[in-house]
């Protein structure tokens, strides 16, 4: 009988929990990528696509479910990336590359704005 | 079901999407966020929305989107979401 590991991690909790994490929540988190994701998409190419395809081809439903599947997959794909980045990379260094990644999407939705 | 047109449309948006900037954004957000499975949920139903609503406006030759002030929403958002990520304490002041 295995005694003396269960003081494996001692006061683990109070160890320096920076206040990183305001929103850990399961729904800001998804309401703030919701909202944002959503606006950045509306009357992008991909929607455009969508919409000339389903018009052309007069399968709406058909369009959709190809869309649909191929916008799953992409997602699917980037969660799985960055959690496949975070396990390597450290937590501080993800943290600053993914705000960086963040504000070059921003600079890039302005650049479309007064581009057109 | 029309398989050839489900391809299609599957190949042209996965391509057109590989990379783009919700991809990044998922790829930054997924990373980095406590809970990976709401920016998936998150990130996936908005972009079906999205694709949905273009469906159906398809069918219909006026469509009016504010480009411009929906975009500029979003890239506030975004910009939100980084530099929480870069200064996250900054957020409790």
């Amino acid at each position: 009988m295995t005694s003396a590991n269960s003081d494996s991690r001692p006061a683990d909790s109070d160890r320096n929990l920076p206040a990183r994490d305001p929103n850990s929540g399961f729904w800001p988190v998804f309401l703030s990528t919701f909202i944002t994701i959503f606006l950045a998409e509306l009357g992008d190419k991909t929607q455009v696509t969508t919409l000339l395809m389903s018009a052309e081809s007069k399968a709406p439903v058909v369009v959709f479910l190809g869309a649909g599947l191929a916008l799953v997959s992409t997602s699917l794909i980037g969660v799985l990336l960055g959690q496949w980045l975070s396990n390597r990379v450290s937590e501080e260094t993800l943290d600053t590359c993914a705000g960086i990644l963040l504000l070059l999407i921003t600079i890039g939705l302005v650049g479309d704005i007064l581009s057109r | 079901m029309d398989v050839k047109l489900f391809l299609v449309a599957f190949v042209a948006v996965f391509i057109s999407e590989l990379g783009d900037k919700s991809q990044l954004a998922a790829i930054a957000l997924g990373g980095s966020s406590p809970s990976p499975r709401a920016v998936f949920f998150g990130t996936a139903s908005a972009l079906l929305l999205a694709s949905f609503i273009s469906v159906v406006l398809g069918g219909s030759s006026s469509v009016f989107i504010p480009e411009k002030l929906v975009k500029g929403i979003a890239a506030i958002g975004f910009g939100l979401l980084g530099l929480r990520l870069l200064w996250p304490e900054s957020e409790n002041s």
